[in-house]
C-alpha cells in the first residue's frame, strides 16, 4: 500500500557533546545539507515543522524565530511539543497539512543542544511532588519501571546487554555518531558499568548531546517534478499521549505502544513478520525490549528471550537501530526522535555504507516522549516507511 | 537539616492549590485529592478529576499504609541529593487505591522488595515542613 505523500530527503548533523553551538546553528547545518542533497530551492519550502528543544524552550516563539533564522516563509507552521515523537509526528502532521492544501513542500526539522545549554524548566507539579523524593530525571523513573518489569516477567541482564553491545557495534560504522562512543563494548563492560538507579546501568542509558536532523516531506508528484528520485512512503502513523493517564493503578509494563502498534499494522497491511528493520526510540535499553513485545515480535514478557534468540545486527533478520541508536550515537536532546527516523530513511535510500541492510524495503520507527509521574512514558508514536 | 542536605523546601500551590496537603503534612497527616463523583483518589494533585474532568474534588486523609509497587535505588549525585545516597525511591500503592512516589527511610537497599508492606513516616525538610515518606513494616 502506497500513499501520495513521500519523504524525499533527509539530512543529519554529526552528534557532538558540548558543541558550544545553538539549536539554530545546528538546524541551519541540517537544512543546508538537505538542500544540497536534494537540490531543492529553499524558496520552494512552504511548510515547516519544528521540534521544541530543551536548549531554547524559554522562548515560546522558537518556531517563528527559526523561520527567521533559516529565511523561510512557510504557509504552514507546526511546533512539535511531544519530545521524541516530534519528528515522526512532524512528518505525519506535514502529510495532513499537505493533503489539506496548507503547504506542498514541508521541512520537518529537529535541532537541540542541551549538552551546551539546558534551559528547560518543566514546572508544574514537579517541585512539590517529584523533586522532594529525589526523582529528578528519567533514570530514576526507568529504575522504577525496570523493577516492576522484573517482578512481573523477570529481567535478563544479558538481553539488555546484547541490545547495548549490538547498537554500539552499529555506531562504529556511523561517522555521525558521537566520536567517544565509537569504541566497542563487551558484555563484561556492560555488566561492570555503574548502576545509576537499580537495576539501570550506565550502559543502558542515553547521554544528552547536541545535533539536528531534517526531512523533506512532499507529494510524490511534486518530488518527481523537482527531479527527486529517492523517496520513501510513510504508509502508517499512530500516536497516543498520556496513555493510561486516567488510571491510578495502571500496569506500568503496558505502554501506549499497545494502542499504537495495532493501528500502524492495520494501516500498512503489514504484520510483525513483514518488518524488515526496526528503529525503536532507545532512551533506555528496557524501552527497546518492551517495544519488541508491544509491536508483536514476541509476547509480553518474552522480550529478553526474543532479543537473545534474534540476530538484531544490521546483517540479521531484524536489524535494530543500525546507526547505533541514541544510546550509542548520542541523544541530540529532543531532536532524538529524528535520529532513529534519519537512520531508517538512510537505509532505505541505500546510504547505509558499511552498515547497509540488505533489501531495506520497509522500516518501523518509534518515538517516546515525556516521563510522567509513576508511570512509563506519556507519548508513544510509531511510523512505518515503505519503499 | 535542609541546609545540610541542600534540599529545596517546596513552595506550595505552584501548580494547583495544595495548601491542604502541606497544612495536613505539618500535622503529620497525609491528605490526597479525592474525586467525590467516582469515590476515587488521585495523586499528584490536579485542577480537575482525572476520572471525570469535574472540579468536584476534596482532600481526604489516607492511612499511609500500602505496599511497594516499584522501587529503585538512586546512586548518582544530583541537586538536592547531597548526603542522601544511596536513596531508596519507591512507588507505593496505598490501600486506598492510589500510588505515590516517596522515599523509604531507615532501611537498606537489599530490604526493598515489591509487595513489601509499608507505613507512613515523615521526612523533615525544614522546621515546619515535612514530606511524606515510608518505612518498612
Amino acid at each position: 500500500m502506497k500513499t501520495d505523500i513521500v519523504i524525499a530527503g533527509y539530512a543529519e548533523t554529526p552528534i557532538q557533546y558540548k558543541s558550544g553551538r545553538s539549536a539554530y546553528d545546528l538546524a541551519g547545518e541540517a537544512m543546508a545539507a538537505l538542500l544540497e542533497a536534494t537540490g531543492v530551492d529553499a524558496r520552494d519550502i512552504d511548510g515547516l515543522s519544528v521540534t521544541a528543544p530543551l536548549s531554547e524552550s524559554p522562548n515560546p516563539f522558537f518556531a517563528v524565530y527559526m523561520t527567521e533564522a533559516l529565511g523561510l516563509e512557510p504557509t504552514w507552521l507546526n511546533y512539535g511539543g511531544n519530545g521524541g515523537c516530534s519528528a515522526t509526528g512532524g512528518v505525519a502532521r506535514a502529510a495532513s497539512a499537505i493533503r489539506d492544501g496548507h503547504c506542498e513542500v514541508a521541512l520537518v526539522l529537529s535541532a537541540d543542544a542541551p549538552s551546551t545549554a539546558w534551559r528547560s524548566n518543566y514546572g508544574a507539579y514537579r517541585s512539590e511532588f517529584q523533586d522532594p523524593p529525589g526523582v529528578q530525571g528519567p533514570p530514576a523513573s526507568f529504575g522504577l519501571l525496570m523493577s516492576r518489569y522484573r517482578h512481573q516477567y523477570g529481567l535478563k541482564t544479558e538481553a539488555l546487554g546484547k541490545i547495548a553491545i549490538t547498537q554500539r557495534e552499529h555506531a562504529l560504522h556511523n561517522e555521525n555518531a558521537y566520536q567517544k562512543f565509537r569504541t566497542p563494548i563487551t558484555m563484561t563492560d556492560y555488566e561492570n558499568s555503574r548502576v545509576i538507579a537499580d537495576p539501570l546501568r550506565l550502559l543502558d542509558c542515553v547521554m544528552f548531546c547536541d545535533g539536528a536532523n531534517a526531512f523533506l516531506v512532499t507529494t510524490e508528484r511534486r518530488a518527481k517534478d523537482m527531479g527527486l528520485t529517492r523517496m520513501v512512503y510513510p504508509t502508517a502513523f499512530a500516536e497516543v499521549t498520556n496513555f493510561a493517564g486516567r488510571e491510578s493503578l495502571a500496569d506500568i509494563t503496558q505502554t501506549g505502544f499497545s494502542v499504537v502498534a495495532p493501528k500502524v499494522y492495520k494501516q500498512s497491511g503489514l504484520t510483525p513478520k513483514d518488518i524488515r528493520m526496526f528503529h525503536p526510540y532507545d532512551d533506555f535499553t528496557i524501552a527497546v525490549m518492551m517495544c519488541f513485545e508491544e509491536f508483536g515480535f514476541c509476547k509480553r514478557g518474552q522480550g529478553a528471550d526474543f532479543t537473545l534468540d534474534t540476530d538484531i545486527s544490521f546483517r540479521g533478520s531484524l536489524p535494530l537501530n543500525t546507526g547505533g541508536g541514541q544510546i550509542s550515537a548520542g541523544q541530540p536532546g529532543l531532536a532524538s526522535g529524528g535520529l532513529n527516523l534519519a537512520e531508517a530513511v538512510r537505509q532505505m535510500f541505500g546510504d547505509g555504507g558499511a552498515r547497509q541492510v540488505e533489501n531495506p524495503r520497509n522500516a518501523l520507527v518509534t518515538g517516546i516522549g515525556v516521563i510522567p509521574y509513576a508511570r512509563n512514558w506519556s507519548v508513544s508514536a510509531a511510523m512505518i516507511l515503505e519503499a | 537539616m535542609s541546609e545540610k542536605s541542600g534540599r529545596a523546601i517546596p513552595r506550595p500551590s505552584v501548580y494547583v492549590d495544595t495548601a491542604p496537603f502541606w497544612q495536613a503534612a505539618a500535622r503529620g497527616k497525609l491528605v490526597l485529592q479525592y474525586c467525590k463523583d467516582t469515590g476515587r483518589f488521585q495523586h499528584y494533585p490536579r485542577p480537575v478529576s482525572i476520572y471525570t474532568g469535574s472540579r468536584n474534588l476534596e482532600w481526604r486523609e489516607v492511612s499511609g499504609k500500602g505496599e511497594i509497587y516499584a522501587y529503585t535505588v538512586v546512586r548518582v549525585p544530583g541537586p538536592g541529593l547531597e548526603g542522601r545516597l544511596p536513596l531508596l525511591v519507591v512507588t507505593i500503592q496505598l490501600d486506598e487505591g492510589v500510588r505515590i512516589i516517596g522515599n523509604v527511610l531507615g532501611a537498606e537497599p537489599e530490604e526493598l522488595a515489591i509487595g513489601r508492606r509499608v507505613e507512613l513516616t515523615w521526612d523533615q525538610l525544614g522546621e515546619d515542613v515535612q514530606y511524606p515518606a515510608f518505612r518498612l513494616v
